[in-house]
């Protein structure tokens, strides 16, 4: 286990990013015009109900006090509590994550799905008319809005063929599968053609290394050839890629929650905009930033069981 | 002397709690109204129609069959199950299937018919009411309900005072359960709304001390004699009742569970619903009814209802003492304009103070419609004949708003009058507003009773406690009808008050009446039964779902 030294190392310079983070998070309510509590408490605010918050965030202390105590909550999983909601926030964004989780994971494992094969089938013949196809078509999902594309998916699979529910989440893991199928095809849509052209250029590059022309002449399937040595070799700038647009495809899920109706983080933040619901934005812009993090170093370690040759310092 | 000075408090109470209930100026004033600031106001949200309406229940064919699931696609979640002290439309609609109260309002929301109780008695001065209770009425935990449970429920809802629904029953004095099947309430004064307030959602009947629990935990899972019995509630995701074994009515409810899921995106709630997994939109957004009304199997319709959208000018400011300027404005705007800019045609303007679906609205009121000319003449007569330069606020994120404030702009124009359009956060147009901080904001209303004066004291009263909804305005004149209609009981009496009224604050022009818009509905047509009133209730034991 030598190889995954490097990750204390990783979570100790990960502290930096955290702290960016909230400092970010701690001062978007005191970006609002006016009043912090006054602002957080929204439109049915009480005097009473201000002067707590006002006590309780020291607004009258100096600012790096305010952060301070702004750390002592966060440490204690106090984000406060929901306007609209009237519950802790923490116990809001918590029982969301699965659902964000789910989304994410099962769109990576779609848009890889996707991907490897299409990707193969250019790469084998570079320059042929499939390799064309595969590298022009899968574009157009990259051009075209998520929002847009899921609509597009709900009125064909599910309205006009009612093969896929149009929202929610479902109960239990293999209903979650067929709930969030659409949803995730619609993140692994935008995906797929970033994944596609990254490991088809580098499946080209290794198809013309020695070794893949050793294990030719020594006779291999080409199947074995193709899966064993081409496409892991190829995997590791894939998951570079990858674990840079999962950053995006945690954004993708606010448009993509909303659309569906999904009860997750995204849908979650969504709607405590609209709603004003302040404290429940700063948890849920939280819990995303810390996500984004999170995946950082899962690709990180990704890479070192893909090739035992990376070490990290 | 006395009697006035209580009459004062309830109306400062009025004043208080539409406060709370209306929030903002915000266009999504409710029956029960702040749910539409959270839920995105304005179009797609409560809205009544006026004559546009054309709310029929849903196509009666066949008898009722028992079973079901009824999913409900909605805008936002409901907030909480205290009936007392609530005022957000989501959680009313769901609480009234809970909860039920001595009277309810009728079909044509300009009525009340006997509910939990079968009839009353009124004493000769007007200051006693015996109630007669129903009998055979059961909670959902089974026990019978009795006069002692009435008395408890309604006390509890009086006591919330200015921090509930408890101003409602600001005339009541005691009441008293002399036997099982009675209850008899003793006015302080003759108060002709009071059967309407024993009809309003806050004075539904709960069973005595709460069964045995605190106010707090009993409303976590609220127990009533409605046909509905708490299930679950997945807080911003879901809200699910099931049937109530012990209902009343023999052979209602005839669903087995009803289900609010929150879908806040109008576009999903419309998918969800072509899709098959909502039977029923409560929002649908006005921008997607013709695509519903367009599906095969699906109704899409607007009921008639209570909710007006007017324009609110600051007579603190200049020069809009001068009521020639008001006028002006009134006569400038172009209402169907708006009505097919902003609801998509579905809507009409708005002539009177009071809502048609109202009790005593008078449609002949001829109020001050869209003239040009006589805008141009009443500029000419007024303080400031070269125009002037005059802002409204609008509540940053509402389309609704920023849309008529832009048409509003072009049609003042003509008129010399320079309009800038203030975009604020909706909490500081609400100080603003309190403050009188302001020259001109947008306002609404829908009614919560079937009696006008819950309106009209706020709206036309200086002393409503929101200086006559925020116009500073003062016409001793309408204020003193206002007051004696307070007090009539002859029903015929009170219609010569309020036409007058309604005359008399159309030409005064504190506020230029907009536009009256519907509340939007659609769903499958499988769905029977189902049924809104004016004021926003809708009686979900009616209704079933065909195989």
């Amino acid at each position: 286990m030598e190889r995954f030294r490097f990750i204390p190392r990783r979570l100790l310079q990960a502290i930096p990013v955290v702290f960016g983070v909230t400092v970010i998070v701690f001062f978007l309510i005191h970006l609002l015009p006016g009043d912090p509590a006054q602002a957080a408490m929204g439109e049915h605010a009480t005097a009473a109900g201000v002067a707590e918050l006002h006590e309780k965030w020291g607004l009258d202390k100096p600012i790096w006090t305010q952060y301070l105590m702004f750390l002592d909550r966060l440490i204690h999983a106090d984000l406060g509590d929901s306007l609209f909601y009237r519950l802790p926030v923490t116990s809001l964004v918590v029982d969301r994550i699965p659902v964000t989780l789910f989304l994410v994971a099962y769109s990576v494992v779609l848009a890889v799905a996707i991907s490897v094969p299409l990707a193969a089938l250019a790469a084998v013949r570079p320059g042929a008319l499939r390799d064309h196809v595969v590298r022009a078509v899968p574009l157009v999902g990259l051009g075209m809005p998520q929002f847009w594309v899921g609509i597009m998916l709900i009125l064909l699979l599910a309205v006009r063929v009612k093969l896929f529910p149009v929202g929610n989440y479902g109960n239990g893991a293999l209903e979650h599968l067929w709930y969030l199928f659409l949803p995730s095809l619609t993140l692994a849509i935008a995906m797929a053609p970033i994944i596609i052209r990254s490991l088809r250029a580098s499946m080209i590059s290794v198809l013309s290394a020695d070794f893949v022309a050793t294990a030719r002449s020594k006779g291999l399937p080409r199947r074995s050839v193709l899966l064993r040595h081409v496409l892991r070799n190829s995997a590791i700038p894939t998951v570079t890629v990858i674990g840079v647009n999962l950053g995006y495809l945690v954004g993708g899920t606010l448009v993509v929650e909303k659309v569906f109706g999904l009860p997750g983080l995204g849908g979650l933040m969504v709607n405590s905009i609209f709603n004003r619901d302040f404290p429940v934005v700063q948890g849920a812009s939280l819990v995303l930033a810390l996500f984004v993090v999170l995946i950082g170093l899962v690709t990180d370690i990704i890479y070192t069981i893909l090739d035992p040759r990376v070490r990290f310092r | 002397m006395r009697t006035t000075n209580r009459l004062l408090t309830a109306l400062v109470a009025v004043a208080a709690m539409t406060l709370a209930a209306c929030s903002s100026g915000g266009s999504g004033a409710g029956a029960g109204n702040t749910s539409a600031d959270a839920s995105g106001t304005g179009a797609g949200s409560t809205s009544p129609a006026a004559s546009g309406g054309t709310g029929s229940p849903t196509t009666e064919t066949g008898t009722p069959v028992s079973g079901g699931d009824l999913v409900i696609a909605r805008a936002a979640d409901a907030l909480a199950m205290n009936n007392t002290n609530t005022f957000d439309n989501n959680s009313i609609f769901v609480f009234e299937q809970i909860m039920e109260p001595l009277f309810t309002v009728t079909d044509d929301g300009k009525g009340t018919k006997p509910w939990l109780a079968t009839g009353y008695q009124t004493s000769d001065d007007g200051l006693t009411y015996t109630v007669t209770l129903r009998q055979g009425v059961k909670f959902s935990n089974g026990d019978p309900m009795t006069s002692a449970d009435v008395k408890f429920s309604i006390d509890a809802a009086t006591a919330t005072g200015d921090d509930g629904w408890g101003y409602i029953n600001a005339a009541i004095d005691t009441v008293t359960a002399p036997d099982p099947d009675t209850v008899v309430f003793k006015l302080k004064y003759q108060w002709a709304p009071f059967i309407a307030d024993l009809a309003l959602f806050s004075n539904a009947i709960v069973p005595k001390d709460y069964d045995g629990q605190s106010a707090d935990e009993f409303y976590q899972h609220p127990v009533g004699t409605g046909p509905f019995v708490w299930d679950k509630w997945e807080k911003g995701k879901a809200l699910t009742l099931k049937k109530n074994p012990n209902y009343w009515q023999q052979g209602k409810p005839y669903l087995d569970s009803v289900t609010w899921n929150v879908v806040p995106d109008g576009n999903a709630r419309k998918l969800q619903l072509q899709g098959g997994q909502a039977s029923i939109d409560e929002y649908p957004d006005w921008s997607t009814m013709d695509d519903l009304k367009a599906t095969s199997g699906i109704t899409a319709t607007t009921f008639p209802s209570t909710q007006l959208t007017l324009l609110t000018m600051n007579q603190q400011k200049k020069p809009f003492q001068d009521v020639h300027v008001r006028r002006a404005i009134a006569a400038a705007i172009d209402r169907q304009a708006i009505v097919k800019a902003v609801l998509f045609g579905n809507g009409s303007a708005a002539n009177s103070l009071l809502m048609p679906g109202v009790p005593y609205y008078d449609k002949n009121t001829k109020g001050i419609q869209f003239d040009e000319s006589l805008a141009k003449a009443e500029m000419a007569k007024s303080s400031v004949p070269n125009g002037f330069s005059t802002s409204v606020l609008v509540r940053s994120g509402d389309s609704t708003q920023a849309s008529v404030a832009q048409i509003l702009q072009g049609e003042l124009e003509p008129l010399g009058i320079k309009l800038e359009i203030k975009q604020l956060d909706p909490t500081a147009v609400k100080t603003a507003r309190n403050a009188g901080d302001f020259d001109m904001l947008f306002g609404g209303w829908t009614m919560d009773i079937p009696d006008p004066d819950e309106w009209t004291s706020f709206a036309v009263d200086p002393k409503g406690g929101a200086h006559a909804d925020y116009t500073w305005g003062n016409d001793p004149e309408i204020v003193k009808i206002n007051k004696e209609a307070q007090q009539t009981t002859d029903t015929a009496k009170r219609q010569e008050l309020y036409s007058k009224l309604q005359s008399l604050a159309a030409e005064d022009s504190a506020e230029a009446y907009l536009y009256y818009s519907p509340y939007a509905y659609a769903w499958e047509n499988k769905v029977h039964g189902f049924f809104v009133t004016p004021l926003g209730n809708y009686h979900l034991e009616d209704v079933w779902l065909s195989k």
